[in-house]
């Protein structure tokens, strides 16, 4: 039995916990290749132009997976946090999969909602489980190795300072997973962090390999998964006064925190026609007004080419070496 | 106390008619009608990659604040749409460009009917429950009453023999019953326009496509925001219908939903098989009218501003349904021009007849 997990979206936050659930039921997890042109294509070529990048290449993903697996799972992540709802396609995730790739194999899905109680999470994964055996208990087992495995691997994150694919690359040894850019000299002491969502900053092809080419420029780089949940909750909490989003925290309590640290500047980077980014970017553009502190925010879309990119990129540290000298 | 509001359909009438009722209270003021001014207005302001209801609703605040509002009533609270946090957001920038004023926030997600009086309590200055309930319920059947007349004006447009009469007349209407200072002149009111309605002179041929509109709420019911589609559509023959209505929103989400009242569960069953959650602003809904209208419709016009997150899931879906019936999509934003609008509404309206004329030819033949 194999379950096809698609490599975009959901994929940076979840797959060690996914692969660790359905291998100890007994399935292969299967996932994709880094995002190339063609899987963008595909995607795009299949959904209203209007939708977000994100959402087309996940969709290029799994029209890539659809005939090297048995299942899908796409999960549907709506409330993680009481009173904190995600983006509509987060929502709508499964069923939109359903329609947009009529070519892609039975779905797994799980609802993940706090809202109506963990009896209706505990149930959905058993309900979840329940597809590869029949025992509850095995289920369980499971259930719980990834729960401890997913908390691991964001602890790794935090501990080490490395971006999910060189965690992912140490946990799982490289066999089978994506290559990571290494670069080991850190030549000047200067720090950028780059806050957005992980399916932005680690998906090399959508972020146009923003955090290689800053590694590049000799620049240390922070990301969102690098800092503690208590501070991403403080920071949260100092730009908005709260939660909105399910993963504003990526957005607005990294930047909340970044902002204040002592990082030599913020890069965020959204997505062309991202709701809530648009909303949450402002939000943390004023709050660096406030403090003062270098912002830059980068908008990626499908036409996103390089040369634009590196020439702000470029122009973003000239200005903090320029900051740093005065 | 000068009381401000943004503009939403017309909630504009019901707003004014509390206020007169509890005259003596905190003054009101409208904000200008919807114009390129407010458009442009809130298109400078806000961030560029939100949503029309945004940016021509910091419009409206904007004006507002400039004819000199202190205080200022939004709509706000968690929800699953972006519209939650629009009024902590535009808070922030009318403040960054200088104003003082005091927000009161209208909590959309739960308890509308109490907070909806409580924040008319503080802007009222403390008029007495009874008073502030009796306010309410005049300005709600106000509301009720522009809504009938809109109604029998969707049948009459594309009946009429000298476009344009209906629309005339109703406009006429809607600023006799904003004037209406009692029940009893309201009911007058309203019977006087239902007979000159009524006696519009009718083409006994004619023979309208049925389109329904479904959509995004803002735009549907703000005529600025979709550039009058439904008096576009009414030119070209077609009758309009659809479910938002103002005071159908009012009636539910004030009363009957307290009472479990469900407004919408017929459309979110036969939604069940493509989209089985709610997913946030009027997505479900939309997804839920297409195969509920596929029997008694030619078409429908779903109406979304560009970039908002439901309505985009939905078209996703719409696109790949069983029910093949016909959706043209308008996207609303500020770039938008009316000579585009109608061209595709032509089009559309050309493509709805061609598929009537075939269908209603291959039953004849059946029939033989």
């Amino acid at each position: 039995m194999r379950v096809g997990f698609p490599g975009a979206l959901l994929y940076y936050q979840y797959y060690p916990l996914c692969k660790t659930f359905f291998e100890l039921l007994g399935a292969e997890v299967v996932t994709t290749p880094p995002t190339n042109r063609e899987m963008v294509t595909a995607g795009s070529s299949m959904m209203v132009a209007e939708t977000c990048l994100p959402v087309k290449v996940f969709m290029g993903h799994t029209i890539y997976l659809s005939d090297k697996c048995d299942y899908m799972f796409v999960p549907a992540v709506r409330c993680v946090e009481k009173g904190v709802y995600n983006c509509s396609k987060f929502l709508g995730l499964p069923d939109m999969t359903r329609a947009v790739v009529p070519e892609c194999p039975p779905i797994l899905e799980l609802d993940v909602d706090v809202e109506k109680g963990k009896g209706n999470l505990y149930r959905g994964i058993y309900k979840l489980g329940s597809r590869l055996t029949h025992n509850p208990f095995k289920v369980k087992r499971a259930a719980e190795e990834a729960w401890r495995v997913h908390h691991q691997y964001v602890d790794y994150m935090c501990e080490w300072g490395q971006t999910p694919l060189e965690v992912m690359d140490e946990m799982f040894g490289g066999n089978g997973h994506r290559q990571v850019d290494k670069v080991e000299k850190f030549l000047s002491g200067d720090s950028i962090a780059l806050i957005g969502h992980p399916y932005l900053l680690y998906d090399a092809y959508v972020s146009n390999r923003v955090i290689l080419r800053l590694r590049k420029m000799g620049i240390r780089v922070a990301t969102p998964e690098m800092v503690r949940e208590v501070d991403l909750h403080s920071g949260t909490v100092a730009v908005d006064g709260g939660a909105y989003w399910s993963y504003g925290r990526d957005l607005v309590g990294a930047g909340g925190y970044y902002l204040r640290s002592d990082v030599d500047g913020v890069i965020g980077v959204m997505a062309f026609c991202c709701g809530p980014d648009s909303l949450m970017m402002d939000t943390v553009r004023r709050y660096a007004v406030r403090l003062k502190k270098p912002f830059m925010q980068l908008i990626v879309d499908e036409h996103t080419a390089d040369a634009g990119l590196i020439t702000r990129l470029e122009a973003f540290v000239d200005m903090i070496h320029r900051n740093k000298r005065r | 106390m000068k009381v401000g509001f943004p503009h939403c359909g017309s909630a504009y009438i019901p707003a004014k008619a509390i206020a007169r009722e509890l005259a003596g209270g905190a003054e009101l003021i409208v904000p200008p009608s919807n114009s390129k001014r407010s458009l442009s207005l809130g298109v400078k302001y806000a961030p560029e990659g939100l949503c029309i209801p945004f940016k021509l609703t910091l419009g409206n605040l904007i004006e507002v604040c400039e004819l000199g509002a202190d205080t200022i009533i939004h709509a706000g609270g968690a929800g699953i749409c972006r519209l939650g946090h629009y009024a902590k957001t535009q808070e922030w920038i009318l403040r960054d460009m200088g104003f003082d004023f005091q927000m009161l926030y209208f909590e959309l997600s739960k308890r509308k009917l109490r907070d909806m009086m409580s924040l008319i309590k503080v802007a009222s200055g403390g008029a007495s429950w009874l008073r502030i309930l009796l306010a309410l319920r005049f300005g709600l059947v106000k509301l009720g009453v522009v809504d009938d007349l809109e109604r029998m004006v969707h049948k009459i447009r594309p009946r009429e023999l000298h476009k344009g009469t209906a629309t005339g007349i109703y406009r006429q209407a809607v600023d006799a019953i904003d004037m209406a200072g009692s029940h009893a002149e309201l009911k007058k009111i309203k019977a006087d326009y239902v007979d000159r309605l009524r006696q519009i002179p009718l083409d006994p041929n004619a023979d309208p496509l049925l389109v329904r509109i479904i959509g995004e709420i803002y735009v549907v019911l703000e005529p600025f925001a979709n550039m009058d589609v439904e008096v576009e559509l009414g030119k070209l023959g077609v009758e309009v219908r659809r479910h938002n209505y103002l005071s159908q929103w009012a009636k539910f989400s004030f009363f009957l939903n307290n009472i479990g009242v469900d407004e919408n569960r017929k459309i979110h069953k036969a939604a069940m098989p493509y989209l089985k959650h709610d997913v946030g602003g009027d997505g479900w809904e939309s997804v839920g009218e297409k195969v509920l209208c596929n029997d008694e419709y030619d078409g429908m016009v779903h109406l979304a501003p560009f970039t908002c997150m439901p309505e985009t899931v939905a078209m996703n879906i719409m696109a790949s349904t069983r029910e093949n019936l016909p959706v043209l999509t308008i996207l609303c934003d500020e770039q938008m021009g009316k000579a585009g609008m109608i061209t595709r509404l032509e089009a559309f309206v050309d493509l709805l007849e061609r598929k009537r004329r075939v269908s209603r030819k291959s039953e004849k033949l059946a029939r033989v």
